[in-house]
C-alpha cells in the first residue's frame, strides 16, 4: 500500500544542449568530479543505525502555542482563576513579566480521544481521530522566551542563529532520494517567521543542504522561471549558445575540474524546473483527498494550511528528505480564546488530514511527523485590556510538542508538567535532547553527525545531548 | 596519557565530539572494567565538581554554607544538611539535587544544565563506594603538544632558504620559500601566466572588478620590464582597492547596517565604520594603528574622529534587547560576543570555547577568558556627535532624507486620525471633558481590533523611519567608558547597553558561562599563554574606568606578541591565493590547520612589522613574486595531481570562482552601468522582486516593503555599499555564498548549486543588465559588436570559431525577436500585505504602493530593437559562462 513516487529524469534535450551536444560529450574528462559534486553531496546515504522513518515533516507552530490550551489541560487553573500569581522576583526577570499577575483558566472545552482517553482541545474534532497515532510529550523545555532566539534554538540548536537547521543536518546525514528536487523544503506562510531565512539556513554546512522555501505565490523557487517576456525558444537558443561557449572554454582548461560541475548545476536546475511543477500540482490529487486536508475550504486559512500539508505529503512521497511547514500566529498574549481558537480551527482538518493520509498510504511508518512551537505559554497573565481579554505570555519551562510516525510511540503521553502547567516535572529534557532524539528516530547519531567548523567538530545538539528513550517505541 | 583520559572525561562531560578520541570512553569504563571509586573520582567526579560545583560551593564562595572541596566538608554539608551520606546515594541530597528529583536542582539553569545520565550514574556509584576524594591533576596543566603551540611561539628571524632554489626563478623573497618547498616535494613550478590572464587575475584580486579592454590593451602592449610592477602600483592606488579589501575585513567583523533578530532595527550610523574601513585600506593605514583604533580608539586617540568611528568595531555583532529579554543577560551576551570576536579577529583564537570550561585544545584557561572580558566591563554603547569629515561622502543626503521625512509625516497623520476617531467615541461614552486630554493608552480602549493592529504597525514604522533619518546626522556609532546616560529619542533599546545599570564593574568567572552562577572575581588581563610561550610579559591592565582597552590593544599589536602579525599576513595571503598558509585564518589553535610554509609565515610576519605594518608592502612582496604570476595550468598536471593534489605548494595558480559581490559588480560594470558614487549611507540595489515585496515581520507587526533606489545611478553602486540588512540578504548575494553577517567569515565558500543557475540566468537583475549591455552594444558598428562584448566580459577577443557561432546566434535571435515582440511591462500593482493578527488570530491587511515616489525603471525589451534584444541574449550568455565567473 506504501506509495513512493520517484520519477526518472525528464529529457534534458530542450533545456541545455539540444543540438546533439549532450552533457556526456562535453564532460567526459570531468565525469568523476561531476559524480562527486552531484552524487557526493546529496546522494542517498545510509544512516548510522536502522530506523523506520526515512523522512520528516516538521509542523512548526510559530509564536508559541499554549500547551495548556491544546494538549495539556490544567483543571487546577479553574480553581485558581483570577487569583494572584506570586513568584520570586530577581534581577533576571524580563520586564514583560513584572507587575501584578493572575492565574487564568483555559477558555476552551476539552475532550477525550483515543484508546487512553487523552485530553485534547475539543476544537480539534478531526485530529481526535488521530490521537492513537500520536505521542504527546510534556517534558520538553525551551530556554529562550524571545521569538527569534527560541525559533533559532528549536530549528538550529543555537539560540543565536547562524548554525545549520535540523533539515540541513538530516539531509547532510542521509542525502536525499530525489536528485531533481531539493532535499530540504520549507513551506512557510507568505510572511517568513521571525528570524527569517536563518531558520532554514545551512549554516556552515555546504550550500547543498540549505532549506529551499517554496513560495505560495509567484514562482515556487526564486527565479525558477525567467520573466514573462522570455519565450522558451529564446531560452533554449541562448542556452545552446552558452553550452558552446562553455565547451570551448573547457577545452582550454582541461585540468579545471569545477567547470564540469558548474555545467552540471545548470542541468540540475533544469531538472528541478521540470519536475517541480508536477510535484506541487495539487490538481492531480483526487477531490476526496483534497477535501480530507481541507483544500478548497471556504476558510482561506484552512485551505492554505491544507495545501501546504498536502504538498508536504507529495514532496515526501517524491523522496524529499525533510519538509518543514510553518504556521504562524500563535502569539496570543491577549484574547487567547479568539486568537488560539481561530488557529486551532485552521489546523484541525489539515493536520488530521495529513496524518490520516500518511497512514492510509503506508507512509506514516517511514515518515516522522513533528508538531512543535518555539516555547509554551504561561499559566498566568498580567491584567491587560481591562481584565476581560486575557491571554498568556511566553513560557519556556513547559511547552507543547508531539511526534508521530516511524519508531515514535503511538497513542501515549510521555512526561508531565506541574499542576498549573508552569514547568515540566517528569521526563524533563532540554531542546538539545529532543534534537538528539529526532535524529535518532531518523537513523542518525548526533555525536557522529558532525562537521568541522569554527575550530571544532560541530553538531546539531551543540555540545552533545542524550536520547529521550521514552520517545522511542 | 593522563591528559588523554582527562580530555576524554571532559569530552564526555561536555560531549563535544573530539577528533581522534573515542567517544563515550567513560561509558566504556563504567560498563566493562568496573572502575574503582578512586578512578571514578579522578576521571569524572572531580572534573565535574571543579567545573560545575566548586564555583559556588568551594573556591570563591560557599553558598548555603556548603563546601564540596573535601570529603569531610561535603559530608558535613550546609544549611540543608549533609550533601553526601557515604554508601547511601538514595539518601544523599547531592544525588537528588543533580537528578533534579526534588525542589533543589543543581547545577542551576534548568534541564539544559542537568548533568548527563552517565555522570549522574558515576556520582551514585562513587557515593555507594564511600565517596573517596583523591588528589589529581587539574585540568589545565599547561601540558600541550609542542606542535600545537606554533602560533604562540616567538616570530622567528628566518633566513631565506637556498637548498633547491634556482635564483633565476626568484622574483621576491617569497619565492625562495615556495621554491624550496617545491624542490622538497620534487614538483616543478608551472611557467608564468600570459599577460591577459595576469591582468585579469590581479585586477580582480585588488579591485574586485574586471580590467577594461583599454587597460588590457595597455598592459599587453607595454613591453617594458616594469609593466607588471606599474600595473600593481596603479591598482593599489585605485580607490576600488579599498572597496575590495575593505569588504574582506567587513567579512571578518560581520558588518551590517541593522541589529538582527526580531526588530532588526537599523544602526543608522554604521556606514561610517564601513567607509572608515575602506579609507583605512586605501590609505594603507599601518595595521597596528588600525587595531588600536578598533579596540580602543576612543581612549587612545580621543581627538581623532577616525578612531572614534573605528571603535564601532566592538559593536559589530548582532543583538537585540526587547521587553521579553533580561537586561543583565543582554549585557552579558554583548560581553561574550566582544571577547570572542576580538580573539578571533586579531589573535586567531576561539576564545569563546573557554567561556564555560578551560579551552579543550588550546592553552586558554577560563580565567583568561574572563580576564579579557573584564577589559570590556566598563565599555558602554554610545552614539556620539561627530562632525562629518571632508573625506566622508555626504552627497545625496537631501535625496535620501526628504522621502523618509515625508513618509514619517504621512504615518503620523494617520496615527493622529486613528486617535481622534477613538477620541470621538470616548467623548460619546464619557463626555467631551474626559476625552479632551485622554492619553493614547486610554484612547486605545476605544479602538476596534483592526485599528489597534494598525496603530501598532504605524508606530513601528515611525520608529524605524526616524532611526533611518539619523543616517544623515553627524553621529558616530561607537563606545565610551563608564555609565553613559544618553538616551535616544527613538528606539532607546537599540542603544541600551550601559554597563553600570545592571552590572557591577566587577567581573567574575561564570560557572558554565551562566550569569546566575558567578564564581571567583577576576581583574582585567591578557592570555597567560603568550607570556609562557612567547616570553612576552603580560602587561598590568588598569582596573579603573579608563585605559583597560588601551592596554589590551597595545598588547595585541606589540611585536613581541606573535599572534597579531601572523594572523593578518595569513589573511592577506589567503585572499591572494585562495588558501591561507595556515588554512583557518580565524583559528591558529590546535584545531586549525597547521601552516604549510611555517617559515614563510614567520618571514612575512617579521617583514610586516619591519615595514611598519604596511598592508600594501605585504601585497607587493606577494604580487610581485613569481609564485603569484604562475599559470593556472601545469604542463605536467598528472604528476602534480599525484604529488600535491591540493596545490599546497603552489606549483601553479589555483583558479577561483568570483565572490558574490564581484559577480554582481562585474555584471553591472561590463554592462557599463556601474555608478562611481563612493561612500555614504547604505544603498538599496535592485533585488528579486518577490523578496522585495514579501511581507516581513517586525516584532509582531509588518516591516515596510523593500524599495530599490529610485534612480539607476543610485541603485547600481558597488555591492560593498549595499545596505546590509541582517533579516534580508540579497538572494543573489546569498546564493553565491555571500558572507552571513551574523557570523565572522574567515573565507568565502564557493559551492555550486542549481539555484545559482536560476539567479544568474532568469533573474530580472541579470536580464536587465544584459539588456542595458545589449542596448550599448547596439550603438556601435555591427562588425565590432562581438569583439567588444568578448573584450568587456573576458578581456580577450573572440576567436574565429566563436565569431562564427556568435554571428549565427545573433542573426537567429535578431530574426526571432523581429517576429516576436516582447510583452510590454505591467505597471506595478499596489502591494497588499497580510499577517495573522496576534490580537484576533484573524487576517490583518495593509495596502501600500510598490514605489513610494517616482521611479526610473530599467529598459524593457518591449522598448528595444530586435538587434539590441539579440545582443542582450548574448550578454546574458556571457554572464552565465564559466569563463566569466572563474578567475585564472
Amino acid at each position: 500500500m506504501k506509495r513512493r513516487i520517484l520519477t526518472a529524469s525528464p529529457s534534458r534535450r530542450e533545456f541545455l544542449y539540444h543540438s546533439g551536444m549532450g552533457l556526456g560529450a562535453i564532460a567526459l574528462s570531468g565525469l568523476l568530479h561531476q559524480e562527486r559534486a552531484r552524487a557526493g553531496e546529496l546522494a542517498p546515504r545510509r544512516g548510522h543505525h536502522a530506523a523506520k522513518a526515512k523522512s520528516c515533516i516538521f509542523l512548526l507552530m510559530e509564536g508559541g502555542p499554549s500547551h495548556i490550551d491544546t494538549f495539556d489541560p490544567k483543571s487546577k487553573l479553574v480553581d485558581l482563576h483570577m487569583t494572584e500569581f506570586v513568584k520570586e522576583r530577581n534581577r533576571f526577570e524580563a520586564s514583560m513579566n513584572t507587575g501584578k499577575r493572575y492565574f487564568v483558566r483555559s477558555p476552551f472545552e476539552f475532550r477525550r480521544a483515543g484508546q487512553l482517553g487523552i485530553e485534547i482541545n475539543a476544537k480539534l474534532s478531526n485530529f481526535a481521530d488521530c490521537v492513537d497515532d500520536v505521542c504527546f510529550y510534556r517534558g520538553l523545555q525551551a530556554t529562550s522566551v524571545n521569538h527569534p532566539t527560541a525559533l533559532y534554538h528549536l530549528n538550529t540548536g543555537n539560540r543565536f542563529g547562524g548554525d545549520p537547521a535540523i533539515g540541513s543536518w538530516v539531509t547532510y546525514g542521509l542525502g536525499t532520494e530525489n536528485q531533481n528536487l531539493p532535499g530540504f523544503v520549507v513551506l512557510p506562510d507568505l510572511a517568513y517567521p521571525q528570524g527569517g531565512t536563518g531558520n532554514w539556513s545551512n549554516g556552515f554546512l555546504p550550500a547543498h543542504y540549505q532549506g529551499t522555501p517554496l513560495r505560495s505565490q509567484g514562482a515556487p523557487v526564486l527565479d525558477m522561471r525567467p520573466p514573462e517576456y522570455v519565450t522558451q525558444k529564446q531560452q533554449e537558443t541562448t542556452l545552446d549558445y552558452l553550452g558552446r561557449l562553455n565547451k570551448r572554454h573547457m577545452q582550454r582548461h582541461p585540468s579545471h575540474a569545477e567547470l564540469a560541475a558548474r555545467i552540471e548545476s545548470y542541468e540540475l536546475a533544469f531538472r528541478m524546473q521540470a519536475e517541480m511543477p508536477e510535484a506541487i500540482n495539487l490538481d492531480a490529487e483526487p477531490q476526496e483527498t483534497k477535501a480530507l486536508y481541507g483544500v478548497g475550504s471556504d476558510d482561506s486559512e484552512v485551505d492554505s494550511i491544507g495545501r501546504r500539508c498536502l504538498l508536504a505529503r507529495r514532496l515526501v512521497e517524491r523522496g524529499v528528505r525533510f519538509v518543514q511547514v510553518i504556521v504562524s500566529g500563535w502569539d496570543s498574549h491577549d484574547y487567547i480564546e479568539k486568537a488560539h481558537g481561530t488557529r486551532l480551527d485552521s489546523i484541525d482538518r489539515p493536520i488530521a488530514g495529513l496524518l490520516k493520509d500518511l497512514k492510509r498510504t503506508g507512509l506514516l511508518d517511514e515518515t516522522l511527523v513533528v508538531w512543535a512551537g518555539e516555547f509554551g505559554r504561561s499559566p498566568d497573565n498580567g491584567i491587560r485590556g481591562g481584565g476581560t481579554a486575557w491571554g498568556r505570555d511566553h513560557n519556556a519551562p513547559a511547552m507543547a510538542f508531539w511526534v508521530a510516525g516511524g519508531d515514535a510511540p503511538r497513542g501515549q503521553i510521555v512526561g508531565a508538567t506541574d499542576e498549573t502547567g508552569r514547568t515540566a516535572v517528569e521526563v524533563v529534557h532540554p531542546i538539545q535532547n529532543m534534537h538528539v532524539t529526532l535524529l535518532h528516530l531518523l537513523g542518525l547519531d548526533d555525536a557522529e553527525l558532525t562537521y568541522f567548523a569554527q575550530g571544532r567538530d560541530k553538531q546539531l545538539s551543540q555540545t552533545g545531548g542524550e536520547l529521550i528513550r521514552e520517545l522511542v517505541a | 596519557m593522563t591528559r588523554n583520559i582527562e580530555r576524554s572525561i571532559l569530552q564526555q562531560f561536555c560531549r563535544a565530539p573530539v577528533r581522534c578520541v573515542g567517544a563515550g570512553l567513560a561509558l566504556v569504563v563504567l560498563a566493562s572494567a568496573a572502575p574503582s571509586a578512586e578512578d571514578l573520582f579522578v576521571e569524572t567526579i572531580q572534573p565535574t565538581l571543579k567545573q560545575q560545583c566548586l564555583g559556588c560551593h568551594g573556591e570563591a564562595n560557599t553558598f548555603a554554607k556548603l563546601d564540596l572541596r573535601t570529603r569531610e566538608t561535603a559530608i558535613k554539608g550546609g544549611q540543608r544538611g549533609p550533601a553526601i551520606i557515604s554508601g547511601d546515594p538514595a539518601s544523599s541530597l547531592l544525588i537528588s539535587a543533580i537528578d533534579h528529583a526534588g525542589e533543589l536542582q543543581m547545577p542551576p539553569g534548568g534541564a539544559e544544565k542537568r548533568l548527563s545520565a552517565d555522570v549522574r550514574l558515576a556520582f551514585r556509584e562513587w557515593i555507594r563506594s564511600g565517596a573517596p576524594y583523591v588528589q589529581a591533576a587539574t585540568a589545565l596543566d599547561w601540558d600541550f603538544d609542542e606542535a600545537d603551540l606554533w602560533a604562540f611561539r616567538p616570530v622567528e628571524k628566518v633566513k631565506l632558504p637556498t637548498a633547491g632554489v634556482d635564483p633565476a626563478l626568484v622574483r621576491t623573497s617569497v619565492d625562495s620559500f615556495i621554491l624550496a618547498k617545491l624542490a622538497e616535494a620534487s614538483v616543478a613550478p608551472a611557467p608564468a601566466a600570459d599577460k591577459v590572464t595576469l591582468i585579469r587575475r590581479v585586477t580582480y584580486d585588488l579591485t574586485g572588478l574586471p580590467p577594461t579592454p583599454e587597460e588590457v590593451d595597455a598592459f599587453v602592449g607595454d613591453d617594458s620590464p616594469n609593466a607588471y610592477k606599474a600595473l600593481v602600483e596603479r591598482l593599489l592606488d585605485s580607490p576600488r582597492y579599498g572597496e575590495r579589501w575593505g569588504r574582506h575585513w567587513l567579512d571578518v567583523t560581520r558588518y551590517a547596517d541593522t541589529s538582527g533578530y526580531s526588530n532588526d532595527f537599523e544602526r543608522p550610523n554604521a556606514w561610517r565604520y564601513r567607509d572608515y574601513v575602506i579609507r583605512s585600506f586605501n590609505s594603507d593605514k599601518p595595521y597596528d594603528q588600525f587595531v588600536l583604533e578598533q579596540v580602543a580608539g576612543d581612549e587612545l586617540f580621543p581627538d581623532n574622529p577616525d578612531a572614534i568611528i573605528g571603535t564601532g568595531f566592538l559593536r559589530s555583532g548582532p543583538w537585540e534587547h526587547t521587553g521579553m529579554a533580561v537586561a543583565a543577560v543582554s549585557r552579558q551576551l554583548f560581553l561574550d560576543d566582544v571577547t570572542h570576536h576580538v580573539g578571533q579577529s586579531f589573535l586567531g583564537l576561539t576564545l569563546g570555547c573557554a567561556r564555560c570550561h578551560d579551552h579543550k585544545f588550546d592553552p586558554i584557561p577560563t580565567r583568561d577568558y574572563y580576564r579579557i572580558q573584564a577589559v570590556f566591563a566598563r565599555t558602554a554603547f554610545a552614539r556620539r556627535p561627530l562632525d562629518f569629515l571632508p573625506r566622508e561622502s555626504t552627497t545625496g543626503f537631501g535625496l535620501g532624507r526628504r522621502p523618509l521625512e515625508a513618509r514619517i509625516a504621512t504615518l503620523e497623520r494617520r496615527l493622529h486620525d486613528l486617535h481622534e476617531a477613538a477620541r470621538e467615541r470616548l467623548a460619546e461614552a464619557k463626555g467631551r471633558e474626559a476625552a479632551a486630554d485622554a492619553a493614547s493608552s486610554i484612547l486605545q480602549r476605544y479602538m476596534e481590533k483592526e485599528e489597534a493592529e494598525l496603530l501598532k504597525l504605524l508606530r513601528k514604522r515611525v520608529t524605524m523611519h526616524k532611526l533611518s533619518v539619523l543616517r544623515f546626522e553627524p553621529l558616530a556609532m561607537t563606545v565610551s567608558n563608564g555609565l553613559v546616560r544618553e538616551w535616544d529619542a527613538v528606539a532607546s533599546r537599540n542603544s541600551y547597553m550601559q554597563p553600570a545599570e545592571y552590572q557591577e564593574a566587577k567581573t567574575h568567572v561564570l560557572v558554565g558561562g551562566d550569569i546566575q552562577s558567578p564564581a571567583q572575581e577576576v581583574t582585567p588581563g591578557v592570555l597567560e599563554a603568550v607570556e609562557r610561550y612567547a616570553g612576552f610579559p603580560s602587561p598590568k591592565i588598569p582596573d579603573g574606568i579608563e585605559g583597560r582597552r588601551s592596554e589590551l590593544a597595545k598588547w595585541i599589536v606589540n611585536p613581541r606578541n606573535p599572534l597579531a602579525a601572523r594572523v593578518m599576513v595569513n589573511r592577506i595571503w589567503q585572499y591572494h591565493f585562495g588558501r591561507g598558509l595556515a588554512a583557518n585564518p580565524n583559528n591558529f589553535g590546535k584545531m586549525g590547520k597547521k601552516p604549510s610554509h611555517p617559515e614563510l609565515l614567520d618571514w612575512l610576519a617579521g617583514f610586516f612589522v619591519d615595514q611598519a605594518w604596511s598592508v600594501k608592502a605585504v601585497h607587493r612582496v606577494i604580487l610581485l613574486s613569481a609564485a603569484y604570476q604562475r599559470a593556472s595550468a601545469h604542463p605536467n598536471q598528472a604528476e602534480v595531481d599525484a604529488k600535491d593534489p591540493e596545490n599546497l605548494y603552489l606549483s601553479h595558480f589555483s583558479p577561483r570562482r568570483l565572490e558574490a559581490e564581484e559577480l554582481r559588480d562585474s555584471i553591472i560594470s561590463v554592462a557599463g552601468e556601474l555608478s562611481d558614487m563612493t561612500g555614504g549611507p547604505g544603498t538599496y540595489p535592485q533585488i528579486n522582486a518577490d523578496v522585495a515585496l514579501q511581507p516581513r515581520h517586525a516584532m509582531g507587526s509588518l516591516r515596510p516593503i523593500y524599495e530599490p533606489e529610485p534612480t539607476r545611478r543610485r541603485r547600481n553602486r558597488r555591492s560593498v555599499y549595499s545596505f546590509q540588512q541582517r533579516s534580508l540578504i540579497d538572494p543573489m548575494v546569498e546564493v553565491f555564498n555571500g558572507a552571513n553577517p551574523d557570523l565572522t567569515c574567515e573565507r568565502r565558500e564557493s559551492s555550486t548549486v542549481p539555484t545559482q543557475a536560476f539567479a544568474l540566468l532568469n533573474s530580472e537583475q541579470s536580464r536587465d543588465m544584459a539588456l542595458i549591455m545589449g542596448e550599448r552594444l547596439a550603438e556601435i558598428p555591427p562588425v565590432d559588436r562581438i569583439d567588444a562584448a568578448f573584450r568587456l566580459a573576458f578581456g580577450r577577443r573572440a576567436d574565429d570559431n566563436e565569431l562564427a557561432w556568435t554571428q549565427q546566434f545573433l542573426e537567429e535571435m535578431t530574426d526571432y525577436h523581429g517576429r516576436n515582440p516582447a510583452q510590454p511591462r505591467r505597471p506595478p500593482d499596489d502591494v497588499v500585505h497580510q499577517i495573522t493578527s496576534e490580537l484576533t488570530g484573524e487576517k490583518f491587511e495593509f495596502v501600500q504602493p510598490a514605489y513610494s515616489g517616482p521611479y526610473e525603471h530599467n529598459p524593457h525589451p518591449s522598448d528595444s530593437s530586435p538587434e539590441a534584444r539579440a545582443l542582450a541574449d548574448l550578454a546574458l550568455a556571457l554572464f552565465n559562462s564559466n569563463e566569466f565567473v572563474y578567475v585564472y
